[in-house]
């Protein structure tokens, strides 16, 4: 369509039909005030600030809501239209409590601004105060609704964006307030504190919780998150070096745009956590031979590092040593920890907790993949022609991916929850296929996925050519499932077959969007079924779309750029096998040394080489395994029997309190680097503030260490590190040159082929039995993030008061005697056996839950949920630790 | 919410799960309960596609839906601009003590809801007040106590 010209200012511009008057002066440089438009929101006119006037018919316009026409003559600040502005801020302020002196919006006031712009101070009107209670009860907003404007961006921001539906507009008139449902405190209605209408909001009307500073940041600096995968871009607020507030950061086209999560945005307080690392510590023994660790500098405790780590080499060989990398830290970091593990310390002993934490689903994925397909874009997502999401936990463990998924719903693609718990996702509308009378079986969602598939296949649905020109048979897959009659699958899973027909109708000939959980190499039959899945993608032609494919959520900030760094016991960097020699042989020669021929151990085998005694030494960057592996008992043994450890990490814990050397890193918003998210997007950083105490960012311990134990490169800089990245990883090419990059992909885009796995019969795994009759899911909960080493030291989370119940199915409270007392509010003790440990917590119902099943919160109470959990299920190909069989005990 | 489970399941029968419908099924719970109980709030909005709080901004928006059970008879001051001259404001007042309740609210007993409106379009008869359809013109407090009398004997 032709674009509409027409005049504004007396200057003549042009946009395309449909653009609001106001993004048309402000794409040609001539701003208008307002208060109610957000670039992300869908244009409202509340405020009606953004008044001008077309001189053609005299009339006044909000120019959010009025589109272009031909011939329009605008004038954004005409004696008139700046009359009307403010009269209309001397109404808002008439009914504005006079407190911008203590109001915690500061300078950042928007109302405030305009009303100075617009040279509005005394109103000379009856003042007329809205009243209402001042709510500071919960520890992540403060609500001061006398100050609201009705902007509606609060309501918007959650209905449109984050789409949970907490608030919305109550009565009429004057007396209209965004509300929750029934007006009850935020901590009691489904607001899940994302605090994307904190950041949104103009006035003080919401505010963050700040027991510790009040007033306006000195500075605001972009960096990016250090939680989960998503890799929001945060802005974040400083004063005397200390971050004090956090918000999305302004920059065009991030992961996040306006959202955050309630982790992202409330949790960074536990940066200025009393329990931070401030020195290197060295463990000394007195002449009682009591021993401590105590303070020294990095010189000291480096040469003891390098000098025990070469003596332990020397005595016991280069397999005595291991080295624990970080799906936390930078990738500049995680390349120089495994250079360093590899060539200088001849090991191939290099892995991380990832084992434990997602790295299984990225790995297999890549593998099926053939490393193609590393790019998928959260937009993609959000513009899908159908979405599949299979026991889907993003809600949670990576909420900014959830949001993405909702509202590709909220655009109108259909939406199948394949998942045995009715979680947010299997609400929000579509279908949701589930057992529907109950049922325990950890076969479902392979049942599941296989009736769907079957129907699909028997209605056509699927994509032959796409199947025809890239599916590979071997196994003959394609023949055994059509053979299946879909009903009988449909029954097999529990579920009705019509609600299987009215699935496959709406994803019929659709290009399907699959999201299973970040765990689900994790869960029991989780590797059956991502192949169910894989191959569904692949015969719909999923893969080969742009807005389809499998969408990995990642449930750690750099998890992708940890292996992409070689940060695993059998690859190089750039996803080189070490069993391939050639690849081995071309790391070798860039780095011009040799790297050892044997694939090191993975964290399991780690594990079991401590307790048999034949690793002696440990070196933990940024992890935490005594918080972060099953069965932390047997994983405590294992570590006291090593003879040197070595952690390098940024806050006490559990692990440190086991280590010969104790090194202080920064936290992500303390040094440079670069992560990459769950899209395959490279986002590097700068510092925002600078590390507490002697602490210094991770990669220059290592590069010192490097120096100390006579590596000849000197990484003085982390552009000497990246440099070599450039060089080393195909796929970062780019890295550092800009803020943002995404990981390159020599070739095609997607493979000649793929093949299809063959029809799993499920295994039988952890079913229950009589001793144990429920099955237990270890999952996330969106308060803390995996472990929760960081989020159980933020002072917000914590006051917030979760406590992470033991969630159990109504039925199965009902018959342990314990749903009656949940309901009187009291919370009912319980013990929780599994074969493995036990543990005490709470107990409440959650509605969603089949009989049978049993969901434990991880995070909460020092993670002690892992005491129930099996170690051996670590061992590849892994059985699936987080789903285990327990049983319940009242206390 | 038992006695509004069976309504409330014909009422879904009747719309399709579609957000514009959202009104007509909030009215139809009104009509056959008096009132809009909270998991009948939760059920309509589920069954319209619309977060829950939605549903209870439109219920809060119109005058006509309420959220708490109503009194067996209700009565209604008006507060129009002439009636408040004549004193409506007074009988207000005085059904306030007697009731020992607020504007707004229902008695104990769940006899009598109070309730006040702008105007009636009678303001020859100001004051007005109206208990169920009965309007009484002129009104004073001992007309009010009258009608208050003979409705509770019904």
């Amino acid at each position: 369509m032709k674009n509409i010209v027409l005049t504004i200012n007396g200057k003549k511009v042009s946009a395309p039909p449909g653009t609001s008057i106001l993004t048309a002066a402000e794409k040609n440089g001539i701003a208008i005030p307002t208060l109610c438009s957000h670039e992300e929101l869908a244009p409202y006119g509340a405020c009606r600030i953004c008044l001008v006037e077309e001189e053609n018919s005299g009339r006044l316009m909000a120019s959010c809501v009025t589109p272009v026409a031909p011939e329009m003559t605008i004038h954004t600040d005409s004696p008139r239209v700046k009359d009307h502005r403010k009269n209309i801020v001397r109404l808002m302020i008439a009914e504005h409590p006079e407190s911008c002196i203590v109001c915690n919006k500061g300078n950042r006031c928007e109302l405030r601004r305009v009303a100075a712009e617009l040279g509005v101070a005394e109103t000379r009107l009856y003042p007329m105060p809205n009243h209402k209670p001042f709510e500071t009860h919960n520890p992540f907003i403060v609500r001061d609704l006398a100050k609201c404007i009705l902007c509606g961006k609060c309501i918007r921001a959650d209905h449109e964006r984050v789409a949970v539906g907490a608030i919305d507009y109550s009565d009429r008139g004057f007396s209209s307030r965004p509300v929750t449902l029934h007006e009850m405190p935020l901590e009691k209605s489904r607001c899940t504190f994302c605090g994307t209408c904190v950041s949104m909001c103009p006035t003080g009307a919401l505010s963050t919780h700040n027991t510790f500073f009040t007033g306006t940041p000195e500075t605001e600096e972009t960096t990016i998150c250090g939680f989960c995968g998503a890799g929001c871009s945060l802005s974040l607020g400083v004063s005397d070096n200390r971050v004090v507030e956090v918000n999305p950061s302004p920059d065009r086209d991030t992961v996040n745009g306006a959202t955050l999560c309630v982790r992202g945005h409330f949790a960074h307080d536990f940066l200025l956590s009393p329990e931070r690392l401030l020195h290197p510590l060295v463990r000394e023994t007195d002449e009682e031979g009591n021993t401590r660790l105590a303070p020294t500098g990095f010189d000291a405790a480096l040469s003891t590092v390098a000098g025990r780590l070469a003596d332990i080499k020397r005595r016991n060989g280069e397999e005595s040593i291991g080295f624990i990398g970080s799906a936390k830290c930078t990738n500049e970091e995680n390349y120089l920890f495994q250079k360093i593990a590899r060539v200088i310390f001849g090991t191939n002993n290099i892995t991380s907790t990832g084992a434990a934490g997602g790295h299984a689903l990225i790995r297999e994925v890549a593998e099926k993949t053939k490393g193609t397909c590393r790019v998928r874009r959260l937009s993609s997502l959000e513009n899908a022609d159908a979405i599949v999401a299979v026991l889907s936990d993003t809600d949670h463990a990576v909420p900014v991916a959830g949001y993405h998924i909702k509202r590709a719903v909220k655009k109108g693609a259909p939406l199948v929850v394949i998942d045995p718990y009715r979680s947010d996702l299997a609400a929000f509308g579509g279908v949701w296929l589930h057992p529907e009378k109950g049922g325990k079986s950890g076969a479902f969602g392979i049942d599941a996925i296989n009736a769907l598939t079957a129907r699909l296949i028997a209605e056509g649905g699927v994509d032959r050519a796409f199947m025809d020109r890239y599916a590979n048979d071997e196994h003959g897959w394609l023949p055994a499932i059509s053979a299946k009659d879909p009903d009988a699958l449909a029954k097999q899973a529990g579920i009705a077959p019509e609600r299987v027909k009215q699935a496959a109708s709406m994803l019929k000939n659709r290009k399907i969007a699959f999201v299973p959980p970040c765990d689900l190499l994790e869960r029991q039959n989780g590797k059956a079924l991502l192949d169910a899945l894989f191959n569904l993608a692949l015969i719909t032609g999923a893969l080969g779309d742009k807005n389809a494919g499998i969408f990995i959520p990642a449930l750690e900030n750099n998890a992708v750029g940890a292996l992409d760094m070689g940060c695993a016991p059998d690859m190089l960097p750039g996803w080189r096998k070490i069993s391939d020699a050639s690849e081995k042989e071309s790391v070798a020669a860039m780095w011009e040394a040799a790297i050892p021929e044997k694939e090191g151990k993975d964290i399991h085998a780690m594990i079991e080489a401590a307790e048999a005694g034949t690793l002696k030494a440990l070196y933990i960057m940024g992890e935490n395994p005594l918080r972060s592996l099953p069965d932390p008992e047997r994983v405590r043994g294992a570590l006291k029997k090593l003879d040197f450890i070595v952690v390098q990490d940024i806050l006490q814990n559990r692990t440190t309190e086991l280590a010969h050397v104790v090194l202080p890193g920064a936290a992500f918003a303390e040094k440079q680097g670069s992560f990459t998210n769950m899209e395959g997007r490279i986002q590097s950083f700068i510092p925002v503030v600078s590390p507490p105490g002697d602490a210094l960012p991770d990669w220059a311990i290592l590069a010192m260490l490097a120096r100390k134990a006579g590596y000849p490169e000197h990484y003085t800089a982390i552009e000497k590190i990246r440099q070599e990245i450039r060089r080393v990883v195909p796929s970062y090419t780019a890295l550092g040159s800009h803020r943002q990059e995404w990981v390159k992909q020599n070739g095609s885009e997607i493979p000649d082929s793929f093949p299809l796995a063959p029809l799993h019969t499920p295994g039988t795994g952890s079913e229950p039995d009589e001793k144990f009759p429920f099955i237990a899911y270890i999952g996330s909960r969106r308060w803390h993030l995996g472990a929760g080493t960081r989020t159980a030291r933020s002072a917000r989370i914590t006051a917030s008061g979760r406590t992470g119940e033991i969630e159990i199915a109504p039925a199965d409270a009902m018959d342990l005697g314990i749903a009656n007392d949940s309901e009187n509010g009291g919370k009912p003790i319980i013990r929780l056996l599994s074969p493995f440990g036990a543990i005490e917590r709470a107990a409440a119902v959650n509605q969603g839950l089949p009989k049978g099943h049993i969901f434990v919160p991880q995070g909460f109470y020092g993670n002690d949920a892992m005491q129930i959990a099996d170690f051996n299920a670590l061992k590849p190909p892994g059985s699936g630790w987080r789903n285990v069989r327990v049983r319940i005990e009242k206390m | 919410m038992l006695q509004q489970a069976e309504i409330l399941e014909s009422v879904l029968e009747r719309y399709p799960s579609k957000p514009e419908y959202l009104i007509f099924m909030l009215q139809d719970i009104q009509a056959d309960c008096g009132y809009i109980a909270p998991e009948s709030m939760e059920i309509i909005c589920e069954h319209a596609n619309v977060p829950i709080t939605q549903g209870y901004s439109v219920a809060t928006f119109y005058q006509s839906f309420r959220l708490e059970p109503q009194g067996e008879h209700e009565i209604k001051v008006c507060l129009g601009t002439a009636c408040h001259l004549k004193g409506g404001e007074r009988l207000v007042e005085n059904l306030e003590r007697k009731l020992d309740i607020h504007r707004g609210e229902t008695t104990e007993d769940m006899m009598f809801t109070l309730n006040t409106v702008n105007c009636l379009g009678a303001c020859a008869m100001a004051p007005v007040a109206v208990v169920d359809d009965e309007y009484i013109s002129s009104t004073t407090p001992a007309k009010l106590d009258k009608s208050l009398k003979a409705a509770q004997q019904q």
